[in-house]
């Protein structure tokens, strides 16, 4: 056998984040946004020992970000770069990204203070609506 | 024949052990979401020490092992458009150094997940252009990872010293370079000696003959810099003492 011995990380310090594809992608496909230093192989060897995730396949790319953008003191900001990776998952899994962020009731407990700014403003609101009665019609119009 | 039955027994047994010890890993992970979803009140992701104080021994607690895996990416469903998730404060080194080094493992693993979660959903509240519910659980979990950090190296530090004498683990050594300055080389692995090594002799490690007079500025430089400072603290002692003399302190004991 020439050569060292394959490498092995024990504590990996590498962070995937899942983000939810700019472009329409097929179902199996799970988009993430990797350190620019990690590899297909990585991404394979991570899904599948530390969350164990069928992988078929991996396709990396990297994605520039601009240093054109500039700051008060117009220096030259850069946004810096990320690699992005579509993973395939494995026997015919399917992934759809969730709504993170649906639409909850806020329902505020009694006597705190965002439930009395809650009552303001339904009041200012119903203060600045016309009378019902005018069935629509404006102020200014009639006597 | 028995031989045969001993060693399929064996082989089986080391199965088992093998299943056990990567289901023990994952119910750690799975036990702070179990106990989250028993606590009557809805904290989630609390990291203090209660959360390994027993890890093994929660199996009745337990709902089930298998869980697919993208769904450890996010949150659990319902904290899902909450404005603020409760958690529990970071681990300190002190916490961290009673641990094994088995149970840091799994801890450091635990953190990593917990950081991806984090750094997705700030990604998609950045996406739909939202808040993201408790930012400052990543600034949390963050620190906590450079503190197991720190215990490890200090662990590795110990056991280095103590079985070889050895105070760093890369070799290194001081040297000087072409601008006078002395700096910790440290050394890489090359394999060719550095004899042969072309792009290594052009580097220089020695102080050209023009370069002495600026070394011997900056030398003045800093030790301008230290006297300084130096009488500037005895100055202010000397003031601090004229306005509160000693004999006052000794006249208002009498």
């Amino acid at each position: 056998m020439l050569g060292n011995p394959q490498l092995r990380i024990f504590r990996p310090t590498f962070n995937l984040t899942l983000v939810r594809p700019g472009k329409e992608q097929p179902p199996d496909t799970v988009q993430f946004r990797i350190p620019l230093e990690m590899t297909k192989f990585d991404v394979r060897n991570y899904l599948e020992k530390i969350y164990s995730v069928p992988v078929a396949a991996v396709r990396t790319r990297i994605q520039y970000c601009t240093n054109k953008k500039r700051n008060h003191l117009n220096q030259r900001v850069k946004r810096p770069d990320y690699k992005v990776a579509y993973v395939q998952l494995a026997q015919q899994q399917t992934f759809q990204f969730p709504d993170i962020f649906p639409e909850k009731d806020q329902k505020h407990e009694e006597g705190s203070v965002e439930e009395m700014q809650e009552k303001f403003m339904e009041d200012e609101r119903q203060r600045q609506k016309s009378d019902p009665r005018r069935g629509g019609v404006t102020e200014w119009f009639g006597l | 024949m028995s031989a045969a039955v001993a060693s399929r027994l064996t082989a089986v047994c080391r199965q088992f052990q093998r299943v056990l010890t990567v289901s023990s890993h994952t119910q750690t992970q799975y036990a702070t979401r179990a106990f989250s979803t028993f606590h009557s009140c809805q904290q989630s992701r609390m990291y203090d020490s209660w959360c390994f104080r027993s890890p093994m021994n929660n199996r009745a607690v337990h709902t089930s092992c298998v869980r697919k895996g993208l769904e450890e990416f996010f949150d659990l469903p319902e904290n899902w458009g909450e404005q603020t998730v409760k958690s529990g404060a970071p681990w300190t080194a002190k916490q961290l150094r009673v641990k094994s080094n088995e149970d840091l493992h799994k801890l450091w693993y635990v953190f990593l997940k917990e950081k991806n979660m984090l750094l997705t959903l700030e990604q998609e509240a950045k996406r739909q252009r939202l808040p993201m519910p408790s930012p400052e659980r990543l600034k949390k979990v963050e620190r906590s990872m450079k503190r197991l950090d720190t215990v490890v190296e200090e662990r590795e530090d110990s056991l280095r010293l103590l079985q070889t004498g050895q105070e760093r683990g890369r070799p290194g050594e001081w040297r000087r370079n072409v601008f006078g300055k002395t700096f910790w080389y440290r050394f890489r692995e090359h394999p060719i000696p550095w004899y042969l090594n072309s792009r290594y002799k052009r580097r220089r490690f020695f102080e050209p003959s023009h370069v002495a007079p600026y070394t011997r500025l900056s030398l003045e430089k800093y030790l301008r810099s230290k006297i300084r400072k130096e009488k500037r603290e005895k100055r202010n002692q000397k003031s601090l003492a004229a306005m509160f003399p000693k004999k006052t302190a000794l006249a208002s004991d009498h």
